[in-house]
């Protein structure tokens, strides 16, 4: 729902730290009619009920981080999402397979109409919705929020999934009308979002929103959600409540608790003796102690995230300004020299799925066989990098034109997954005659001076996708080079920058279907990146929540833990 | 007396306004700031600028600073960045939850440390005293929280006696006995750590004087032993343990950062941490600051306590100790 920097994301994700910030929303993944995984029925069969659900209880989730705010304006880290989950409505969810829904708990009652045209959205809220101070959920309340979104004095992280938008027209109190400046599919993930109420905030200056009480301070927070935050005691925990005036159906647990643990060990271990009913990250070296506990369940389907090698073709980057990574049979090459089964088995412990495209395997967008696949093989890897003019030196490295093939790897200091991969690649380019050299940096101070400005070798790094559309522009079009966008290697194939603009620019879903396959076949043949993996955090269920077979988490979604968290209930 | 005090109290301003501008240059000037940690890629340039002059990052590093000091003369600790909350609201519970679960751990290791440092210096090598350098072994050279995996393991999840993690049971804020059974386990931990320094200090210190000429002149005189060691050699003991805790002092403050992570104590130590990778600067500078006090007058409660238990130390009429 919120677009933020990615590589906050990765960071977090993939640090100790745990505290998965969503990655920004521009390029997404698995939408509408894509056949997301979901985990298999074995993997949560404890938790999976088929009884007339209970009333009452409390369900208790643990989160290595706290919130920042749970103001929808300001969310840009998985914390304060889930937090903004449990008491924030969303005007539009998601179903299973990542299309938008109007789900009972939304705030619109209809799916938005879009015209024939693909220009604008017609938008109708639920009559009966209401904040919790009992003033009507209105037209009012989507403009304000959609204005304070894109006015870059409001701060907003998400402010670029609203920079399409031209006009905004209240039809009457419970319906809106978004004309755009042009065609773009990808806005309709923007409205899978949360809204702030206009009554309660129309009088603070953009400015100062931020710095205002509302999504920090539980009495000053006037929500629209299921439950109703009562309580948050800092570093320590947040209380969601039951709220008697809630406008649609009740819940049927009476009260979560979200609680903060700072040690990723504490955390498993406090899921093992009951202390909390629901760990979202486990680190895979105790998957398997949590596996043997009875009762306890470990799911371990990928989440919308995926971990790559990218490249930079910038010579400026490089000593003599030299690029190695030139000729595209180079980058076939590094491709075919990486062991990614190997890496996906032992380091991520089975909790990932091989991909050649920046499209989750499964989802509707998913080019599958059209793409190139790599297969682990140095000989191939070898001969393809002596067709592109390499000769091994006295030293048995590669060289080319007088330059050795020997470069540095980036990734982020402490994130111990990233590290044991930054092995095996060095490993396996070793075998080949490439030399890497792996360098852990402190993640500030990488993003600051090498990420946003685009001045690496190659980095070894993620994108958390945090929401299910495909485009994926501003990650790899040569419009977006550093400092004001994402393509941080300096990447430019202008075929691809073509085919993305089209991608977006047809709400037909077959067409863009076929575009998406397209650029599946030219991005993973091109590489402007080595794609490693889809990837996820394991997540611990305990055996007291309960959910049907519909309501079951979807770890594919952006949020989808909590999937459907309405209609589970715990047992005693 | 009163004049060494204020000039101690002078000098130790000097000193922390020397901390305070090291600090806030160093921490400036690591690299990466808070903004990268929040600013989104789809904000452009300009909002970008706008957000860090309503933070007032864009100002010169010494601006920031005076600014800095201007409120915390008027007792204001600032905000944090990411969220704008006021940084004592943050630091201050924690610094009590730290102070608490540390002094608890200190006192109860100088109780059991020092009379047995104590009686293992009469019994040189004796079964108490192998046991003593064994704990201290251990302590030393076992991580903490290791240790503290292990109890863990041991007696809240094998045994079920105790609590896992946490300060309370939510819902029993207040409640003493729920906030006991929440301590054992990390003072445990802590005292073992504490203990380990401690006896090995006070047993070396003892020793060393009992072997003094004067010690030896009281017993040849026939004083019993029991008053050989708590009257005569007892006090002079003390001084080194002394220096000892005055300069572990602070560490009930600054807290133990893993052992706060592993048993989920909402502390200091643990917010320290926390707060590092989040460029929270204001938030840091607080945290510094305060370790910063807490060194100074633990150097000087040493001080003046070296006064009371060696009355050859005259405080300000050019002593050793000044």
């Amino acid at each position: 729902m919120v677009k933020t920097k990615k590589w906050v994301a990765l960071l977090a994700t993939l640090t100790l730290v745990g505290a998965l910030f969503v990655g920004c929303s521009n390029s997404n993944k698995s939408a509408e009619g894509g056949s997301t995984k979901a985990p298999t029925g074995s993997e949560t069969n404890a938790n999976k009920s088929t009884d007339k659900p209970v009333d009452g209880g409390t369900l208790t989730f643990s989160s290595f981080s706290d919130i920042v705010s749970i103001n929808p304006i300001y969310i840009d880290n998985t914390a304060s999402a889930d937090a903004a989950k449990f008491v924030m409505a969303n005007l539009y969810d998601l179903d299973r397979k990542g299309n938008l829904a109007a789900e009972p708990w939304s705030l619109a009652a209809e799916l938005p109409k879009v015209s024939a045209d693909g220009k604008t959205y017609e938008i109708k809220l639920k009559k009966e919705a209401k904040w919790s101070d009992g003033q009507p959920v209105t037209a009012d309340d989507v403009i304000f929020t959609i204005d304070t979104f894109r006015n870059p004095k409001a701060g907003s992280p998400g402010i670029g999934q609203f920079d399409k938008v031209d006009k905004l027209e209240k039809i009457d109190d419970q319906t809106v009308k978004i004309t755009l400046k042009q065609v773009f599919a990808p806005f309709q993930y923007s409205l899978f979002n949360q809204l702030i109420p206009y009554h309660v905030l129309k009088d603070v200056k953009p400015e100062d929103l931020k710095n205002n009480a509302y999504g920090k301070d539980p009495a000053k927070t006037v929500t629209n959600g299921t439950w109703k935050w009562t309580e948050w005691k800092q570093k320590q925990y947040l209380t969601f409540e039951k709220d008697p005036n809630y406008w649609g159906q009740q819940p049927h647990i009476d009260k979560v608790v979200y609680k903060i643990y700072a040690d990723q060990n504490t955390e498993v271990q406090a899921l093992i003796k009951g202390d909390v009913d629901m760990v979202q990250a486990i680190p895979v070296t105790q998957v398997e102690a949590v596996k043997k506990k009875q009762g306890l369940t470990v799911l371990l389907a990928p989440g919308p995230q995926y971990e790559y090698v990218a490249f930079n073709f910038k010579p400026e980057n490089f000593p003599d300004k030299f690029v190695p990574f030139t000729g595209v049979k180079t980058r076939q090459a590094i491709a075919t020299a990486l062991n990614r089964e190997g890496m996906i088995n032992n380091i991520l412990k089975g909790t990932g799925t091989k991909l050649n495209a920046p499209f989750l395997p499964n989802t509707w967008a998913d080019p599958g066989s059209a793409v190139t696949e790599y297969k682990y093989d140095p000989e191939a890897a070898k001969k393809l990098l002596a067709e592109d003019g390499w000769v091994a030196g006295s030293d048995g490295i590669l060289a080319k034109d007088g330059h050795r093939f020997s470069f540095e790897l980036q990734y982020n200091a402490g994130n111990s997954r990233r590290q044991q991969v930054a092995t095996v690649i060095q490993q396996n380019l070793k075998e080949v005659g490439i030399e890497v050299k792996p360098k852990a940096i402190d993640f500030s101070s990488w993003a600051d001076n090498n990420l946003t400005p685009g001045k690496f070798p190659a980095v070894l790094l993620s994108w958390s996708l945090n929401n299910p559309d495909p485009d994926g522009e501003q990650t790899f079009s040569s419009k977006y080079f550093p400092p004001n966008g994402q393509n941080m290697g300096w990447y430019k194939n202008e075929k691809l920058d073509k085919l993305w603009v089209d991608g977006y620019s047809t709400v037909d879903q077959a067409q863009r279907k076929k575009i998406y396959e397209e650029v599946g076949k030219e991005i993973s043949t091109d590489l402007p990146y080595v794609f490693l993996y889809q990837y996820g955090q394991p997540q611990g269920l305990g055996s007291r929540v309960k959910f049907a077979e519909a309501d079951a988490p979807e770890a594919s979604l952006p949020y989808g833990a909590f999937f459907h968290i309405q209609n589970w209930w715990v047992t005693q | 007396m009163t004049e060494y005090f204020i000039r101690r109290v002078l000098q130790s301003l000097l000193v922390l306004v020397l901390i305070s501008i090291v600090t806030f240059g160093l921490i400036h000037a690591a690299p990466g700031g808070p903004t990268q940690i929040f600013l989104a890629p789809g904000l452009s340039q300009e909002a970008a600028k706008i957000q860090a002059h309503n933070l007032g990052l864009d100002r010169p590093v010494y601006e920031q600073y005076f600014s800095w000091v201007g409120g915390l003369l008027k007792g204001d600790l600032g905000y944090t960045f990411k969220n704008h909350v006021p940084v004592g609201q943050i630091l201050w519970p924690t610094v009590q939850n730290t102070v608490i679960l540390m002094s608890v751990a200190w006192l109860l290791s100088l109780l059991i440390a020092i009379p047995w440092g104590i009686y293992n210096s009469t019994k040189e090598y004796g079964l108490s005293d192998q046991t003593a350098s064994f704990v201290a072994y251990i302590g030393f050279a076992m991580p903490t929280f290791w240790f503290g995996i292990l109890l863990q393991e041991l007696f809240a999840l094998e045994l079920d006696w105790l609590p896992l993690s946490d300060m309370w049971t939510m819902g029993q804020e207040g409640n003493l006995g729920n906030l006991f059974m929440h301590m054992i386990l990390p003072v445990s931990v802590l005292t073992l750590g504490f203990l380990a320094s401690y006896s090995k200090y006070s047993r070396a210190s003892m020793l060393e004087v009992l072997e003094q000429d004067y010690i030896r002149t009281a017993r040849a005189k026939g004083v019993k032993e029991n008053k050989v060691i708590f009257r005569h050699a007892l006090r002079n003991a003390l001084i080194p343990v002394i220096t000892v805790l005055g300069l572990d002092l602070p560490i009930l403050v600054s807290g133990a950062a893993l052992t706060e992570s592993v048993f989920n104590w909402p502390g200091m130590g643990r917010l320290f941490i926390e707060m590092a990778n989040a460029r929270e600067y204001s938030v840091l500078m607080a945290i510094a600051l305060i370790t910063a006090v807490v060194v100074i007058v633990g150097n000087l409660i040493a001080d003046i306590l070296y006064a009371v238990v060696d009355p050859r130390v005259q405080l300000g009429k050019g002593g050793k100790s000044a």
